[in-house]
C-alpha cells in the first residue's frame, strides 16, 4: 500500500537532485566553476549541507560534492528507508538550488521572503528555546478551500507556532487577507521548493541553540526531531517532489499531515481534512502544549488565598462535607478518549441559587498523557484540594468521597461559576505536571441521581486504587525514591521513600517521589535501586546505602531503613513527629510538632527534641518520622514494631485514631492503643514505668533496646 | 625524623572559564583549581579576580559611596572607564537596575543602549545584569543579547527564567551566570537544566546569592564551600567557577548608617563592610567578586592570591 508512494519519492528526489545539476550547470558555465557559492547573512553556508554533512561548501565546485553525495542516498528498491534516504538527498539537492537561486538576494516577488536571515533566526530562536513560542508549522502546497487555509494559518498565529508558508497557498493567503511577515511569525518563503527555507532554519536553530557542530548528522536529526517540535500541513494532491520533500520533513522526524488519502504511517504522515482536525492532530503528534498564563475566572486565583477558610456566614453555597453527596475522582484515559479544555457543567450552576444552597457535586478529571500512570491518579486528585483552596473565596476539606467545598458569597457575586471551578483545575493540573499530563477534561455534575451514579463507579475506583496501595510493599518494588529538598538547610540529610515509608515530612510518599522523578527527572525525587538485601529485618539495601553515602557526601556511610538504634535515618527538620528511646520503659514514645507541652518522659518537649534531632545527622534512638509511619507493617521492624510505642500525646493518638487501633489488631494486640501512654497519664520515666506496668504493656516484655 | 603531612587530593577539576575581553582588553580566565582556595597543595592556574558594579538608574548611595561614585551617576561609559583604568577592575557587572519600573524606568531599547555604551568605552570583559523585574528582563535579556557586539556574560539565569536567557545567550554566543537562592540542589538543577539545553559549560559562572556580613553571609560561605567541595570530589554540575556580588553588604545598616556616632567613621565602616564581606567568599572559594567600593578592588584583589 506505502509502496507507490515510496516510489515517488524516490523519483520526486531524483527530479529535484537533477534540477540542482541543472542550476548547477548554468551558474557554473555563467560565473566559472570556483565562483562562490552561499545564502546571504548566514555563518552557516549551505545550512542543511552544513549540518548534515561534512561537505565545505564555499564555490559552486563544492556543491557539485553534494550532489555527488545526495545521488549515492538515491536508491532503487522502494522501501520506507530509502524512501527517507531519498527525502534527506532532496533536502541536501534543495539547498543547492536555493542557495544558487539567492545570488543576487531574495529571487522573489513580496510577499514571499526567500532565504530567512541569521538574524530573523536569532531573535525568533530564543522564544523557541523559552517555550513561549511553542512550536513550528510549515503548510505547504496549494488549498482547495483558501478560507479554511487562512483560519488554519489564523490559528496557528492565535497559539503562537512560528509558520513558514511555501507553495501556491502563500499567494492564496495573502489574497485572504492573512497578515504575514516577521511582526506575525508567518514567513512565506516563496514556490513550494522554497519550503527549504524552513528546513534550513531549523537546522541552524540546531547549529545555533542546540550546541552542534558541523556535520554531526545524527545529532542533527535526533535534536530536529526531539527539540524542534515542527509539523507539515501539505495541502493539495502531492506530486513526486512534494512527496520527496515530504520524506525528508520525516526523516527530519517531523510529522506531515496531507488532506489527501495517503497511506499513513503512525507519527509521520497522517490524513487529516484541512483545518481544525489538521491543526489538533499536528499539535499532538508533536506534543506541542499551549501554556495559559492567567486563568480567566472572576476571582483572584494563587497560593496567598490558600489558607483562606469561608465561615459559614460568608458560604453561599456548600457542596459536600456530610450535608450532600460529593465526590471528586482522577482518572487517566488514553489520549483519544480525553478532550483537552473541555469542560462540562451539567446541572443547577451557582448564579441564581440562594444562599445557604447546599448541593449535590460530582467533580471528574481525566487526563490524558504520554508518561502519565494509573498510579499518579492519586497524586493529581489530592492536588485538587490545593488548586480550590487557591481560590479567593473557594475552600476545600478533605477528599475523595468525603469532600467538602465552600464558595462565599462575595465570589458567587463576582461571577464565579462551576466551569470557572473546572477551569482552576484545568489550567493548575497543566501547570503542575506538565511533564505528565497532555491533555485535561473537567466534567461537573450537580445532580442528584447524576452524582450517585457517578459516585458507585467512583467508590469503585477508590477501592481498585486501595488494592493496589496494599500490593505496594517495599518488598514488591525494586525501586525506592529519595527526597534530597531539605539539603538547602540540613544539607547532608537524605529522605529514602518507601512505598511502606513517607517522608518524614509526611508529605511525599513513594507515588508523589515516583511522580516527582517524572515531573522534573533533575530535581530531589531520584529512582533508588533497592539492590543487594543485606538485611530485610532493619531495611539494610546496598543500593539505599550507595545512594545515601553519595549523596550526603559520604557523612552518612550506612542507613537502615526499618531501626532507630542502628543506623537510623537522619533527619532534616520538617519531621511530623520525633520518636525518641525511654530506656526505662524498653522503648519509644512519639511526640508530634503540634505538641506544645514541654514535659514528655524524656524531658523534653516537641521543640527541644527536634533541636537535638535535626540537621542531617544521625542520632541513634532519636529519629523524626512522618505520622504515618507509625502505621507500617515496617516501623521500627529491627526494634519489634508498634509494640514498642510506649508513649505520646493524645492530641496525634486522637489524629491516628482508627487506624491506629485497626493495625494494633493486626498484630494481635487490640489492647496496645490503650495501653500506650499519654501526658494525662504520665510526663516521668518513673510515672510511665509503673503505668505500663500495670496495664501490662507488650515492650517490657521485648529484647532489651540498649 | 621527618614527617610527612597527609595532604588531601581531589579528584575532581573545577572548569576553566573565560570572560572575554574586547579589542585590547584583557580577558579573566577563573576556575581549573583541583584544590580549596588559600591552600599551598594542588593546582591554582588562575587567581580569583575582583571586577566592579557599574550602576544604572536612580541611585540612593550611602555616604562611603556617594563621594566616589555619585559624581559618575547618568554616565555608566565613564563610570566604566574609571572602574577599568585607575580603580582596577578587571571585568565589570553592568547593572540594568535602571531599567526596573522602581529604579529609574529606563526603556528596554535604553539598556541595550547603555550596554553598547560601555562595551565601547572599554574592552575589559563585561557581565549585564537584569533590572530584576521579571516582566522587562524577559524583554531586556534579549535585547541586551542582541545588542552586545562582543561576548558577555548575562546574569542571571534561575530556574523560572533560565530558557528565554540561555536561549538568548545561545543566540547571540554569551555566557550567563546561573543563579540559586543559597541552595545547593537548585544550584546543581540549574546548571543540569542548563546542560540539558546544550548550553556549552565553560560559559556558565555559579551565581550561589550573596548575603552581606552579619546579613546571610555565614549561609552564602557553608554553600559556596559545598558547591566547592562537590566540584572538586567529582561533581561536574557543580565543578564550575563561583561569582559573588557583594552588594548585599551595602544594606547592612552598619555599613550605611551615619546617625550611629559611636560606630565610627562611616565611609571605613561601610568599606570595611564590603571588605569583609568579600574575604570571606574568598576564602569559602569565590572565583569571582563584585565589589562596589573602588577601594576594595585592590584589597581584595591583594587577598585573592591564590
Amino acid at each position: 500500500m506505502h509502496e507507490p508512494m515510496f516510489t515517488s519519492c524516490l523519483r520526486g528526489a531524483g527530479t529535484v537532485i537533477g534540477l540542482a545539476r541543472m542550476a548547477l550547470e548554468a551558474a557554473a558555465y555563467r560565473r566559472g566553476k570556483e565562483a562562490p557559492l552561499a545564502y546571504p547573512d548566514t555563518a552557516y553556508e549551505l545550512p542543511v549541507v552544513f549540518g548534515l554533512t561534512d561537505i565545505r561548501v564555499s564555490t559552486l565546485a563544492d556543491a557539485g560534492k553534494v550532489l555527488d553525495l545526495a545521488e549515492t542516498l538515491v536508491r532503487s528498491f522502494a522501501s520506507a528507508e530509502n524512501a527517507l534516504d531519498a527525502g534527506a538527498a532532496t533536502l541536501l539537492a534543495a539547498d543547492v538550488i536555493g542557495a544558487i537561486s539567492h545570488e543576487n538576494g531574495n529571487p522573489f516577488m513580496p510577499p514571499a521572503m526567500g532565504f530567512i536571515p541569521d538574524s530573523i533566526l536569532r531573535k525568533l530562536g530564543i522564544y523557541l528555546v523559552d517555550g513561549s513560542v511553542p512550536g513550528v508549522a510549515v503548510v505547504i502546497g496549494k488549498a482547495t478551500d483558501p478560507a479554511v487555509a487562512a483560519a488554519m494559518v489564523r490559528q496557528f498565529q492565535e497559539i503562537g507556532l512560528l509558520v513558514f508558508i511555501a507553495g501556491d497557498v502563500v499567494a492564496q493567503l495573502d489574497a485572504q487577507g492573512v497578515k504575514l511577515g516577521e511582526d506575525f511569525k508567518t514567513f512565506p518563503l516563496g514556490p513550494l521548493p522554497a519550503v527549504i527555507h524552513a528546513v534550513n532554519f531549523a537546522v541552524r536553530a540546531g547549529l545555533t541553540f542546540g550546541g552542534i557542530g558541523r556535520g554531526q548528522g545524527a545529532a542533527m536529526l535526533s535534536y530536529l526531531a526531539n527539540r524542534v517540535k515542527a509539523f507539515v500541513c501539505a495541502l493539495g494532491p502531492l506530486d513526486d517532489v512534494a512527496l520527496a520533500i515530504a520524506a525528508g520533513a520525516m526523516k527530519a522526524g517531523l510529522t506531515v499531515l496531507s488532506d489527501q488519502p495517503v497511506p499513513e504511517i503512525p507519527g509521520k504522515l497522517l490524513s487529516r481534512p484541512a483545518g481544525g482536525a489538521m491543526v489538533q492532530a499536528g499539535m499532538e503528534a508533536r506534543g506541542i502544549k499551549v501554556k495559559m498564563v492567567k486563568v480567566p475566572i472572576p476571582i483572584a486565583f494563587g497560593p496567598a488565598f490558600e489558607g483562606e477558610r469561608i465561615r459559614k456566614a460568608d458560604t453561599h453555597i456548600e457542596f459536600g462535607g456530610g450535608r450532600s453527596v460529593a465526590y471528586e475522582l482522577v482518572r487517566s484515559a488514553p489520549p483519544e478518549e480525553v478532550h483537552d479544555r473541555e469542560i462540562v457543567v451539567d446541572g443547577p450552576d451557582l448564579r441564581g441559587l440562594p444562599k445557604g444552597s447546599v448541593l449535590p457535586l460530582g467533580i471528574v478529571v481525566r487526563v490524558a498523557g504520554a508518561r502519565m500512570q494509573h498510579d499518579f491518579e492519586s497524586v493529581l486528585e489530592r492536588r485538587i484540594h490545593r488548586i480550590v483552596n487557591y481560590g479567593e473565596g473557594t475552600m476545600h476539606v478533605a477528599q475523595r468521597d468525603t469532600t467538602w467545598i465552600r464558595v462565599s458569597t462575595e465570589a458567587v457575586e463576582k461571577g464565579f461559576s462551576l466551569a470557572d471551578l473546572g477551569l482552576m483545575l484545568y489550567a493548575k493540573l497543566h501547570a503542575d505536571f506538565e511533564n505528565i499530563v497532555d491533555k485535561v477534561s473537567v466534567s461537573i455534575t450537580t445532580r442528584l441521581e447524576d452524582v450517585e451514579a457517578g459516585l458507585a463507579g467512583a467508590r469503585a475506583a477508590y477501592a481498585e486504587r486501595d488494592a493496589r496501595a496494599r500490593t505496594l510493599t517495599d518488598d514488591a518494588v525494586s525501586e525506592f525514591y529519595s527526597c534530597t529538598l531539605c539539603q538547602s538547610f540540613a544539607p547532608n540529610h537524605v529522605c529514602i521513600v518507601s512505598p511502606e515509608r513517607l517522608g518524614l515530612c509526611g508529605a511525599i510518599n513513594w507515588l508523589d517521589g515516583k511522580a516527582g522523578f517524572e515531573i522534573t527527572p533533575t530535581g530531589p525525587n531520584q529512582p533508588v535501586q533497592k539492590g543487594g538485601v543485606r538485611d530485610a529485618v532493619k531495611g539494610s539495601f546496598d543500593g539505599v546505602n550507595e545512594f545515601v553515602r553519595e549523596n550526603s557526601r559520604n557523612t552518612v556511610t550506612e542507613m537502615n531503613l526499618y531501626s532507630i538504634m542502628e543506623s537510623p535515618m537522619t533527619s532534616c527538620g520538617c519531621f511530623e513527629c520525633v520518636l525518641a528511646i525511654i530506656p526505662e520503659a524498653n522503648g519509644v514514645m512519639a511526640v508530634n510538632r503540634e505538641f506544645t507541652g514541654q514535659e514528655t518522659p524524656c524531658g523534653m518537649g516537641f521543640s527541644t527534641l527536634a533541636g537535638s534531632v535535626g540537621g542531617g545527622v544521625q542520632t541513634p534512638g532519636f529519629m523524626g518520622v512522618g505520622k504515618h509511619y507509625l502505621l507500617s507493617k515496617k516501623f521500627l521492624g529491627a526494634e519489634g514494631g508498634l509494640p514498642r510505642v510506649v508513649w505520646m500525646p493524645r492530641e496525634m493518638k486522637e489524629y491516628l485514631g482508627p487506624l491506629l487501633r485497626e493495625r494494633a489488631a493486626e498484630i494481635g494486640m487490640p489492647d496496645l492503643v490503650d495501653q500506650i501512654a499519654d501526658e494525662t497519664v504520665a510526663v516521668t520515666p518513673d510515672a510511665l514505668v509503673e503505668h505500663l506496668v500495670k496495664v501490662g504493656h507488650p515492650a517490657l516484655k521485648l529484647p532489651p533496646l540498649l | 625524623m621527618s614527617v610527612t603531612l597527609p595532604i588531601p587530593g581531589f579528584p575532581g577539576r573545577i572548569l576553566a572559564v573565560t570572560l572575554p575581553a574586547g579589542p585590547g582588553g584583557t580577558p579573566v580566565t577563573v576556575g581549573g583549581q583541583n584544590a580549596l582556595p588559600l591552600l599551598r597543595e594542588g593546582e591554582h592556574p588562575n587567581a580569583p579576580a575582583v571586577g566592579m558594579e557599574v550602576p544604572t538608574g536612580t541611585m540612593e548611595l550611602p555616604p562611603a559611596l556617594a563621594a566616589v561614585i555619585g559624581p559618575f551617576a547618568g554616565d555608566p561609559a565613564a563610570m566604566a572607564r574609571k572602574c577599568a583604568g585607575d580603580w582596577g577592575a578587571r571585568f565589570l557587572f553592568l547593572s540594568l537596575a535602571g531599567c526596573h519600573p522602581d529604579g529609574g524606568g529606563q526603556s528596554v531599547p535604553f539598556g541595550a543602549a547603555i550596554v553598547r555604551e560601555v562595551l565601547s568605552a572599554t574592552p575589559v570583559p563585561v557581565i549585564v545584569g537584569g533590572c530584576g523585574d521579571e516582566e522587562v528582563d524577559a524583554r531586556l535579556f534579549p535585547a541586551v543579547a542582541e545588542a552586545a557586539f562582543r561576548p558577555v556574560f548575562l546574569s542571571y539565569a534561575e530556574e523560572k527564567n533560565h530558557r528565554l536567557v540561555a536561549g538568548a545567550a545561545l543566540a547571540y554566543g554569551h555566557g550567563v551566570v546561573s543563579w540559586s537562592p543559597i541552595d545547593i540542589n537548585m544550584a546543581k538543577q540549574m546548571n543540569l537544566l542548563l546542560a540539558d539545553l546544550g548550553f556549552p559549560p565553560d560559559r556558565v559562572l555559579i551565581d550561589p546569592l550573596t548575603g552581606g556580613l552579619g546579613y546571610g553571609m555565614e549561609y552564602t560561605f557553608t554553600i559556596i564551600e559545598r558547591i566547592r567541595l562537590a566540584g572538586l570530589s567529582g561533581d561536574a554540575a557543580l565543578a564550575r567557577p563561583v561569582l559573588c556580588h557583594l552588594g548585599d553588604a551595602w544594606k547592612a545598616r552598619e555599613a550605611t548608617d551615619a546617625s550611629e556616632g559611636s560606630w565610627g567613621d562611616v565611609d571605613l565602616r561601610g568599606r570595611r563592610w564590603e571588605e569583609a564581606t568579600g574575604l570571606a567568599c574568598l576564602a569559602a572559594g569565590a572565583d569571582l567578586l563584585v565589589c562596589r567600593h573602588p577601594s576594595n578592588v585592590a584589597r581584595l584583589s591583594e587577598a585573592a592570591w591564590r
